[in-house]
């Protein structure tokens, strides 16, 4: 018989770390945006904020990313893992990293510690990639996908020593263009080139699996990729040599590859086989809403001749409180039971009455999340923008709330267990012994 | 010319054993989808021979590299085994034609909402 996916997966022991520390860091940022709503009143630039980000950015959003990836690689690419000695170590460096990093940033300390997270979350991100690389040349697997996601690691990696060389700028000042427009192509580096990319690859090839969609124009997704990679590489370049019309032309592309992107899932949805949409794809059918929010705002700080605060906070909210935490949120429900349904029930099938993955969350729990989460980020963005304190705080509340709901339901799936009845053989001899 | 055909009482037998293989099959769902892979139209051709020493199963996917798949597949050899003990199974992945919608049965519709 032919080789097939799971046969590939890696131990759950690599990934499930990955999803437990990535919504704890979560909870801790959402619980921190609730306290502290000022942070999002003032300058983006600012400790907190700053130190928010990195915590978002490192623990959240790449650690389940990481986590995700050592299931999925090997399913794109139909081959096993490199080493999961590396993805441990990736782990424990990002892990530490992050925290390090967000409290360096949060207390300003440009010093040790910053360079210690600094380094910890670059050995992480080496660690993670040398793997990925490792393991996509053991593939004779092609394919867009395999394109986005080796181009979306190039990326993290220019993401990574742009912040370190950052980092030494604040210190020494040894660069030529203002902080500021640095710090804009450091983080659209890992805004699209590394999230966004990375989510392409990935949801362009199981977003349509599980909504069981056949026939789409696989073309627009290679518009999107040269348009987005291509688009980044304009503005990043126009943005070092302070042209703007590049950085417009830029944004115009990257916009249009975006746009290339949404129409091959409209496409995608309009074909589904399943008509139902479950609760993770409600989550994530969201999140491709909220994208909406980031692009217009892109739209706009392009062609408008003054760039309001509270417009730059809430472009950046959007993406990673936005856009990406929803999607992740939602493929959690899609990815989670299911690594730990194989593994405590494969053996098991067919022969008894087992759980399916569904049931080893609580579903009124994940729905109640979805609607504390919209309601939180129409709060923040409000909040954002009218720069109230009190409803930031009120938005942050109700994130908290989605974010205690989702914690729930990882631990569930996390430390679920078979009962004592699950599985029970009808009798007879295994076919295979 | 002559041609050995199998005389009609064994073909007859042959069909009704294919039928039931099919209704064992009816038990194994998928477990995203949660319908069965026969209402999904996963399995293309069901073969015996006579006697009845072989079952042959060309099947698919609804997508290649979907990570259930050889959950689905295991679940088959377990249940035809069951059934069948002193006969070998030999399932077959198979890409073409590939999988889609169209092959759903009315009942495998309707639990998807499609009906």
């Amino acid at each position: 018989m032919q080789q097939i996916a799971s046969q590939n997966a890696p131990s759950p022991r690599v990934v499930l770390p990955h999803f437990i520390f990535g919504g704890l860091a979560l909870l801790a940022a959402v619980a921190l945006t609730a306290l502290h709503p000022d942070m999002l009143t003032g300058h983006y630039f600012s400790p907190r904020l700053l130190g928010l980000t990195h915590l978002i950015v490192l623990g959240w959003i790449s650690m389940v990313i990481f986590g995700a990836l050592y299931q999925l690689v090997p399913v794109v690419l139909e081959v096993r893992l490199y080493r999961e000695s590396l993805a441990y170590a990736a782990f424990l460096l990002l892990a530490l990293g992050a925290v390090v990093l967000a409290t360096a940033f949060w207390h300003f300390d440009l010093g040790a510690l910053m360079e210690t997270g600094a380094v910890l979350a670059g050995g992480a991100i080496v660690c993670f990639a040398a793997n990925i690389f490792a393991t996509a040349r053991r593939s004779v697997k092609t394919g867009l996908e395999r394109d986005f996601i080796i181009t979306a690691i190039i990326w993290l990696l220019f993401t990574v020593g742009a912040g370190i060389t950052l980092a030494f700028n604040l210190r020494y000042a040894f660069l030529p263009v203002p902080h500021l427009e640095l710090l804009k192509l450091h983080a659209h580096a890992g805004f699209a080139g590394w999230f966004l990319q990375l989510i392409i690859g990935v949801s362009s090839r199981i977003l349509p699996m599980f909504m069981v969609s056949h026939g789409m124009n696989r073309k627009k997704l290679e518009w999107a990729y040269y348009l987005i990679n291509g688009g980044l590489l304009a503005g990043i370049v126009s943005l070092y040599a302070q042209w703007p019309p590049g950085v417009q032309g830029g944004v115009a592309a990257g916009v249009g590859g975006v746009g290339f992107y949404l129409s091959f899932l409209a496409e995608a949805y309009r074909k589904r086989g399943k008509r139902q949409l479950d609760t993770g794809m409600q989550q994530s059918a969201l999140a491709f809403v909220l994208l909406l929010v980031p692009v217009l705002l892109l739209l706009f700080f392009q062609w408008s001749r003054s760039l309001p605060a509270q417009a730059t906070l809430a472009y950046g909210a959007a993406i990673l409180l936005g856009f990406v935490t929803a999607l992740i949120m939602g493929q959690t429900y899609k990815t989670l039971p299911f690594i730990v349904w194989l593994h405590l029930y494969r053996s098991k099938v067919g022969r008894g009455k087992t759980p399916m993955p569904r049931d080893l969350y609580h579903e009124p729990a994940a729905v109640w999340q979805i609607r504390l989460f919209a309601a939180g980020f129409a709060g923040l963005m409000t909040g954002v923008f009218l720069q109230r304190t009190v409803i930031i705080a009120a938005g942050g509340a109700l994130l908290l709330a989605a974010v205690v709901l989702y914690n729930y339901n990882i631990l569930l799936i996390v430390g679920h267990r078979p009962k004592k009845d699950d599985g029970t053989a009808p009798g007879g001899r295994d076919p295979k012994s | 010319m002559k041609i050995d055909l199998p005389p009609p009482a064994t073909f007859t037998a042959m069909r009704k054993e294919k039928d039931n293989i099919a209704d064992i099959l009816r038990a194994v769902v998928d477990p995203e989808l949660m319908v069965n892979i026969i209402d999904l139209g996963l399995v293309y051709d069901i073969r015996c021979d006579d006697p009845f020493t072989r079952i042959d199963i060309d099947m698919t996917l609804t997508s290649p590299g979907c990570p259930l798949g050889d959950v689905i597949v295991e679940d088959m050899e377990y249940r035809l085994f069951v059934h069948y003990p002193d006969t070998a199974v030999n399932i077959r992945l198979v890409w073409d034609p590939p999988w889609t919608p169209e092959r759903l049965t009315a009942a495998g519709k309707a639990a998807l909402g499609r009906a």
